[in-house]
């Protein structure tokens, strides 16, 4: 039974290699190189939780120097996982070539990886010393400073928010200088930065780390965190209109209920009933004799009224002169155009009343 | 020896020292010589490159790598010495580069598009550097570029070229042209 598994275990360990490194092939394991700001570079195949071999890699580069084996490699627990590069072992713009070695129980497969060109893998340094100035018509200013020895060859971008936004906000420059157009005097202001090997240096999607933030502002709350404007839209939005909503109501029940103050807001419109009172109770409705109109005066605006007619004539001046009538009250009555012919029988011959 | 055999001696030895000193002057004088003028100055070439130049080389490499490229793995091209980019030398490696690309400009297995754009970049780089090539035929290319516009007589799509050999230099030679010219960006950005 011992020989047998003697026997068995290479096959095992070689079943096992093999399914690594085909689940390796299956999840495209292979060789990542990074640059970090052109000072060292590390070359990575993977993590202790995947790797059961031992591990060696091999690297030349095209039409140089011969193959050289990693003279630095890193390890964990026991394990290679990468190998670290100084930096004069790194070429640029010369293709780059690695191949890593995974053997166990003394068999070795060969883990090849792509032609490399180091200039596209290079990883700059995070920029550091941010700065914010004030500038005129309410604008920042902010600056900083790269680590990475030939800062033309960089683009960067910058993140902000305030502690009113929701989210943040990403703008690209090509300089080491960033403008923040308007500011708002009441916010609270994060700034953070990162670099990138321009297209003009190198052909690399590799960002820096973002910076150590800057900040500029008020901050009249205690921490300028995202949940605030939240707390703050709920307030507003929510509470502050129901509450004078509910306000309103109560007033207008105050004011319904006291007469005195609705009395004022909303006046009683005059009733002029009570000068009237005299007339329609004690008169009766008997306007004239309310208003005191004489009795004659009533009298005749009577249908039925009549009156007394008083005769007049005129004297000629050569004629002899007769005493007027005065007063009489009974004057003989006159009818329309009697005036004109004198009556025979009349006393009053030729006679007038005077005014 | 009487002197005026000794003076003819000389005379002799000086012309042959002479003659053995031009023969040795041709051999160390530099035979590529440097043809481009605009050799020291780095500032303008920089803004002439980034500001125009850039954006026909980055249009080229993308469409570069829109072609089918399976037949170009693992092949060595002859011309391999033109794609170095040397140190302290990327400017005549440029102008190397530059001429060796406008021979593929008639190259019929290329789709026609791919030519005229690489043979445009060439040109530009050219002028850029203001450098000549050493065959003057080839820049007969440029004028033709210049002055001419090209016909559209096929769309890309539908006649792209199967892969093949000239194609794979060609692409190379791209490749290499624009990480020259990344690091010549680089050496003058110290």
């Amino acid at each position: 039974a011992a020989p047998s598994q003697h026997r068995m275990w290479p096959l095992a360990a070689w079943a096992g290699l093999g399914l690594a490194q085909c689940s390796g092939r299956r999840g495209q394991r292979r060789v990542e190189c990074v640059v970090f700001n052109e000072e060292y570079m590390t070359c990575m195949w993977g993590s202790r939780e995947t790797l059961m071999a031992n591990y060696s890699l091999y690297y030349w580069y095209e039409n140089r120097s011969p193959v050289v084996e990693c003279k630095h490699y890193l390890q964990d627990r026991g394990i290679s996982v990468g190998c670290h590069f100084n930096q004069s072992e790194i070429i640029q713009f010369e293709p780059f070539h690695v191949l890593v070695n995974a053997s166990l129980g003394g068999k070795t497969l060969e883990i090849p990886s792509k032609r490399m060109e180091l200039q596209d893998l290079v990883k700059p340094e995070a920029p550091v010393n941010l700065t914010i100035r004030n500038m005129s018509n309410n604008q920042l200013q902010l600056t900083w400073t790269s680590l990475y020895p030939r800062p033309q060859c960089l683009e960067h971008a910058i993140k902000y928010k305030s502690n009113k936004d929701t989210s943040w906000t990403e703008h690209q420059v090509k300089g080491d200088v960033f403008s923040f157009p308007s500011v708002d005097y009441e916010k609270y202001y994060t700034f953070y930065v990162r670099s990138k090997i321009n297209s003009y240096c190198g052909t690399t999607q590799l960002w820096s780390e973002w910076s150590v933030p800057v900040v500029w502002g008020s901050n009249s709350t205690s921490k300028g965190t995202a949940e605030e404007p939240l707390h703050w839209f709920w307030i507003h939005t929510v509470l502050i209109p129901i509450v004078s909503c509910l306000l309103l109501l109560v007033l207008v029940v105050l004011l319904v209920r006291m007469e005195r103050v609705w009395v004022i807001l909303m006046p009683r419109i005059p009733n002029p009933s009570k000068n009237f009172d005299d007339l329609f109770i004690t008169h009766k409705g008997n306007f004239q004799e309310w208003a005191g109109v004489p009795k004659d005066v009533m009298e005749s605006f009577k249908p039925n009224y009549s009156e007394n007619i008083c005769y007049v004539s005129e004297l000629p001046p050569k004629d002899s002169y007769e005493p007027l009538w005065e007063g009489s009250n009974h004057p003989p009555s006159l009818m329309p155009g009697a005036l004109a012919a004198p009556r025979e029988h009349s006393p009053y011959k030729n006679s007038y009343v005077g005014v | 020896l009487s002197h005026e055999k000794w003076t003819v001696r000389m005379r002799f030895t000086f012309f042959r020292s002479i003659f053995r000193v031009l023969p040795l002057l041709l051999v160390l004088s530099p035979v590529n010589s440097s043809s481009c003028a605009m050799g020291n100055k780095t500032t303008e070439i920089r803004a002439k490159y980034e500001h125009i130049l850039s954006h026909d080389v980055n249009e080229l490499v993308n469409m570069s790598a829109e072609y089918r490229d399976r037949c170009c793995k693992n092949k060595k091209h002859e011309n391999s010495k033109v794609f170095f980019c040397n140190d302290t030398q990327e400017i005549e490696s440029l102008q190397s580069m530059a001429c060796n690309m406008l021979r593929f400009f008639h190259k019929q297995k290329i789709s026609k598009d791919f030519r005229w754009k690489a043979a445009l970049v060439s040109c530009g780089t050219l002028q850029v550097l203001q450098c000549k090539c050493e065959r003057h035929k080839k820049e007969k290319v440029c004028i033709q570029i210049n002055t001419h516009t090209k016909e559209d007589t096929e769309s890309s799509e539908q006649f792209k070229k199967k892969c093949n050999q000239e194609f794979c230099e060609l692409k190379e030679n791209i490749s290499s042209l624009r990480s020259c010219w990344n690091k010549f960006e680089k050496m003058i950005s110290r």
